[in-house]
């Protein structure tokens, strides 16, 4: 159930959140002594700026009159326009116009990784979970556990080598190892276009959903181990209801709840495996910009990046939020 | 036996001599008894003495450029070379000090500022307690990668601003765990009897609060070890931080960008992924056979 006093809430706070995440971007590269903006804009065009041009470029990057004339201009420049600044790189385009013809790919990437990993590991952990101290339990636990602690980009690597370049059948490698679709095909909703697009990206999801379901996986075999003892589920037992019941009814529903609280935080994790993976598989999502913008200090693009992908696991968080307080009403009353 | 039934002891008779050992050695004993406590804790004994004495018994140096470049694994490289012909395990055996150092940095500073906050908001309350929460839930939120990539990319590229990052970003999980132990610990009885016997705030929290805290203490930051040093490498592999500095991360980062995928060079990638995985696994193992132990059960 929602309460409007809960919403206010949640709202409140989606803003502060917002409100800080924009300010580290603003605070930051003024706090590091010597703008390193200018400074790398001077070190590589130093010689071919003319005096009367730095004022313009100052302005330009928001860097003249005090902090707090700074802060508005910044702030005003953002809500107003949702303007992000120029990248250095890809000069003229503008930040926003560069994250907004990448995200997409991204977000592709995220949601199917983390839809699969919690639907996998909420149906491994369901099997697993009545069977604890089996062998079953013990080895996927196991398992779980090793591909749980990998390297997102480690075991992306691994698989490039494996299942792109070793395996040969018919002359053809089994997978690719770059890029979001074929060079043969034309974007546009065409069943060549879609089929390219899902082939590409089984890897790097197979990379992301191999290490994010073991978390789930365990949070939820645990949770089941504690349910499993307690008062209402012994007299579910003593009242004579069938095993299926108790399951699906009383244990399974209560153990999923921990599920949706850590489908949040493990969506921040995720994000940096999708940014890791995709650098690996030159996968045009805004991870990949981010590594070019980093290896190119273009330093608008990174700001603009981490302003966007704060903001769409922010608002993610708030929807996961809302959809918990819907599954189990408890949670309004707090 | 007397007439009330209890057993009076023989004031005569010397007290039973017991060999008294400290709380914390018989903790630590019992978890070297427990099967899983056993290999978690040889699987970090031995990564640490190789991180630590590796490095004065290595085959080779570890930036040694004599052999030939992409070599397989043979008696002489037990591991191959790398893109310049230095030695892979060699390479790996100076890395792992690299990494364990910013591994168990992190994991201190953690431990030190979030028991701190943690232990402040739950004690202390009030509008303490409201001003650290707000800001662990926010740090909770914002995505920690890309915060640790936009942070590095303005500091300086050194190891020491990668631990100095990694620390500040770690610490609000291990706060908010920390704090709801306060909570439900600082209900006992046995803080009541020492409120009452009249010992301050701090003599609570030193004396009562954290020995009871430890077992969770020690399952967090075994876990901000492992995630250090994962971080560490992905910010490395992002060519983040000192890429010239030889740790596990820049082994994979100039893996990949001096084109190890071609040359199907799995000698050089797979010995730092291993590496990690194994903390991984010592880490749960450890923190199994802890909570086994002490009843205490990790937190998500």
């Amino acid at each position: 159930m929602l309460t409007a006093r809960y919403l206010e809430r949640r709202v409140i706070y989606l803003f502060i959140t917002f409100f800080i995440a924009v300010s580290i971007n603003f605070f930051l590269p003024r706090l590091i002594p010597g703008n390193p903006v200018f400074t790398i804009l001077l070190s590589r065009y130093g010689n071919q700026i003319k005096p009367q041009y730095l004022q313009l470029i100052e302005s330009e990057l928001n860097l003249r009159g005090t902090l707090w004339q700074q802060y508005v201009g910044y702030m005003s420049s953002l809500f107003l326009h949702g303007y992000l600044g120029v990248s250095f790189y890809y000069y003229p385009a503008t930040v926003s116009s560069i994250i907004f013809s990448h995200l997409p790919w991204t977000l592709f990437l995220l949601g199917t990784a983390t839809l699969l990993s919690v639907f996998i590991g909420v149906s491994i952990a369901t099997y697993i979970g009545w069977r604890l101290g089996g062998k079953a339990d013990s080895l996927i636990s196991s398992i779980s556990i090793g591909l749980g602690s990998l390297p997102f980009f480690w075991l992306g690597l691994i698989f490039q080598i494996v299942f792109g370049l070793m395996i040969v059948i018919d002359g053809q490698h089994l997978f690719p190892i770059a890029h979001a679709f074929s060079a043969s095909v034309y974007p546009g909703l065409t069943f060549s276009f879609i089929s390219s697009v899902l082939y590409h990206s089984a890897l790097p999801i197979i990379t992301l959903v191999l290490i994010s379901f073991p978390g789930f996986t365990l949070l939820m075999r645990n949770t089941i181990s504690t349910i499993i003892n307690d008062d209402y589920v012994q007299m579910a037992r003593a009242k004579g209801l069938r095993t299926w019941r108790i399951k699906k009814m009383y244990v399974n529903r209560n153990a999923r709840l921990p599920i949706a609280t850590s489908v949040a935080l493990a969506f921040g994790s995720i994000v940096g495996g999708a940014f890791l993976v995709e650098v690996v598989f030159s996968y045009p999502g805004i991870g990949y910009m981010l590594y070019n913008a980093v290896t190119t200090s273009d330093f608008p693009l990174i700001d603009g990046i981490f302003l966007m992908i704060t903001i769409t696991v922010i608002i993610a968080n708030f929807i996961v939020d809302l959809l918990y307080a819907i599954l189990d009403p408890r949670v309004v009353l707090e | 036996m007397n007439e009330t039934g209890f057993a009076v002891p023989d004031v005569a008779s010397p007290p039973p001599v017991m060999k008294k050992r400290s709380p914390l050695l018989e903790f630590v004993i019992s978890v070297w008894r427990n099967s899983k406590g056993k290999v978690g804790a040889i699987i970090y004994l031995v990564m640490i003495a190789i991180a630590i004495y590796g490095r004065f018994f290595p085959p080779y140096s570890p930036t040694d450029v004599q052999f030939s470049a992409y070599a397989p694994p043979s008696y002489a490289h037990i591991l191959g070379t790398n893109y310049v012909g230095e030695d892979v395990f060699s390479q790996f055996v100076y890395g792992s000090s690299v990494s364990l150092m910013v591994g168990f940095t992190v994991a201190l500073a953690t431990m030190v500022i979030g028991t701190i906050a943690g232990i402040s908001a739950g004690f202390l309350g009030k509008l303490t307690d409201d001003v650290i929460m707000r800001v662990v839930d926010i740090l909770l939120v914002i995505p920690g990668f890309p915060l640790l990539v936009i942070l590095s990319a303005y500091l300086p590229p050194t190891i020491w601003s990668t631990i100095l990052i990694l620390s500040i970003l770690s610490w609000p999980f291990h706060a908010r765990v920390i704090r709801s132990q306060t909570l439900t610990i600082r209900r006992r009885s046995f803080v009541l009897s020492s409120k009452l016997s009249g010992l301050g705030n701090f003599r609570i929290i030193v004396r009562d609060l954290i020995p009871n805290m430890l077992p969770i203490i020690f399952i967090n930051s075994i876990f901000v070890v492992v995630g250090a040093i994962v971080a560490q490498a992905g910010l490395a592999f992002f060519g983040l931080g000192n890429i010239n500095s030889i740790n596990w991360g820049t082994m994979l980062y100039w893996f990949y960008n001096e084109d190890g995928i071609l040359f199907r060079a799995w000698w050089w990638l797979i010995p730092p992924g291993v590496g990690i995985m194994l903390l991984g696994i010592g880490a749960n193992l450890l923190s199994n056979a802890v909570s086994e132990v002490s009843g205490t059960k990790r937190q998500y």
